[in-house]
């Protein structure tokens, strides 16, 4: 049978989407946290997160880098994107705009000061129109909690993974976007989380990790 | 053919700029896809974008009944149209390996501009970032140009998705990036491998994007010259 090391550090950062699709596909699969940077050399690209996917028979391991690159393959593997390329990609430019998001919080990081409150603001504004487009789709697909269709899909674990990322067990660097995010939470997103979270595919994975429903008013 | 022409139609819609929708141009031309650009007036037409910003993609079915499919977000676009014209294995794993390298292209680009509005230490660390991934791409093409007999393609024997994003990536480096810092062209010329000169000639040869050539000028060119 075939087993996956997800190879990553110890917070959901760019890894959060990947284990929840582990987790989901039922698949034998364990986390990996290297000794860094004295790992680094031995990374394909060296860096992190990357997917070392083990087969039965003794066939050399099959290794994978890219957070974005993982998932896709982990959620074309276990039916969680459709091979349809436009169906696929209207999941996939969600996730992609959620990463760009992501980015967006920790550029204020990056540059100096005078132009820190301008970045922050921007963040606030991609946010803003991020969960109002999403909540458009989930109020279009019929507010049953999912994205498109009616089963847990990668564009649902992707968002899913982000709303954990602020709201779960947030890393101390997220500062105040907690409260942020939780402030601008939409009922539709709020049932996309409880939907994901009561799903038998992840229910194992949050009794474990932690639930946003613990966390927001449901 | 039927009658009606149900042949869909492409508008890219992005700035004149080579920025992050070289690959999509290339994909569309080697494609034989019939597509237009357009640029719209900005920041006038960021409310109409589906997410705000571009490059966007607009396929037309031209069924008079049918919505156009709109996708935004350079890498689905490019995942989009390299998947629908068989520019990448319909396997899984080979899918994926096309994929990281993208990926691994973006991130790096992504690095340089990173860096840009830094200064001192915060600059000098942020700037070796870039370096150490430049050189990584560069060794991880310069060795599958290698292992792939030195025919000049990064997988196979012909044009893919791969190959393309490669050559975009070099691009934009040596004639965008430079609009920025002048510095990066050359720093990224002089480290440019046979192996990968190799690679931009192939790519620039095909009879694919001899169209995209004629148009956009000839990379290979730039890089000789000076």
């Amino acid at each position: 049978m075939t087993s996956y090391i997800f190879r990553y550090f110890n917070v959901a950062g760019f890894g959060e989407t990947s284990r929840l699709l582990l987790a989901a596909s039922k698949a034998d699969w364990s986390d990996e946290k290297p000794e860094w940077p004295q790992e680094k050399p031995n990374q394909p690209f060296g860096r992190l997160p990357v997917l070392v996917e083990q087969s039965a028979d003794g066939s050399p391991d099959f290794v994978l880098s890219e957070s974005a690159t993982i998932e896709r393959y982990i959620a074309r593997t276990y039916g969680f994107l459709p091979m349809d390329p436009g169906e696929a990609a209207q999941q996939e430019q969600l996730r992609d705009r959620l990463n760009d998001v992501v980015i967006a919080f920790f550029t204020p990081n990056l540059v100096d000061a005078s132009a820190r409150e301008a970045k922050n603001a921007e963040f606030v504004g991609l946010l803003d129109r991020l969960f109002s487009v999403h909540s458009e789709l989930l109020r279009k697909n019929g507010n049953n909690g999912h994205l498109f269709g009616t089963e847990l899909s990668y564009a649902d674990i992707a968002t899913y993974a982000f709303l954990r990322m602020f709201l779960v067990n947030p890393m101390e660097s997220l500062k105040q976007s907690p409260q942020l995010v939780k402030s601008k939470l939409t009922p539709e997103l709020v049932k996309l989380a409880v939907t994901a979270e009561a799903d038998p595919l992840l229910e194992a994975y949050v009794s474990k990790r932690g639930k946003v429903a613990d966390v927001v008013q449901v | 053919m039927t009658a009606d022409n149900t042949t869909p139609t492409y508008v890219l819609r992005y700035f004149d700029i080579i920025g992050l929708a070289e690959t999509s141009r290339m994909l569309l031309t080697a494609a034989k896809a019939e597509w237009t650009e357009e640029h719209p007036e900005w920041p006038q037409e960021k409310p109409n974008q589906p997410f705000g910003h571009l490059p966007v993609l607009v396929e037309k079915s031209g069924a008079e009944d049918e919505e156009d499919f709109v996708l935004s977000e350079s890498g689905s676009i490019e995942r989009y149209l390299a998947r629908k014209f068989n520019f990448v294995p319909t396997d899984n794993k080979q899918m994926a390996r096309h994929e990281q390298l993208r990926d691994q292209h973006l991130d790096a680009i992504i690095a340089f501009f990173a860096q840009l509005s830094l200064v001192d230490e915060a600059k000098k660390e942020k700037r070796e970032d870039f370096d150490a991934m430049l050189d990584k791409v560069i060794e991880i093409h310069t060795s599958l140009i290698r292992k792939n007999d030195d025919c000049g393609y990064l997988f196979g024997e012909e044009l893919t998705f791969a190959d393309m994003s490669a050559y975009a990536f070099y691009k934009l480096l040596v004639m965008y990036a430079v609009t920025f810092e002048a510095d990066v062209a050359p720093f990224v010329k002089d480290k440019i491998t046979p192996e990968v000169l190799h690679l931009l000639r192939t790519v620039e040869s095909d009879p694919l994007l001899h169209e995209h050539v004629e148009k956009k000028g000839s990379f290979v060119a730039h890089i000789l010259t000076e």
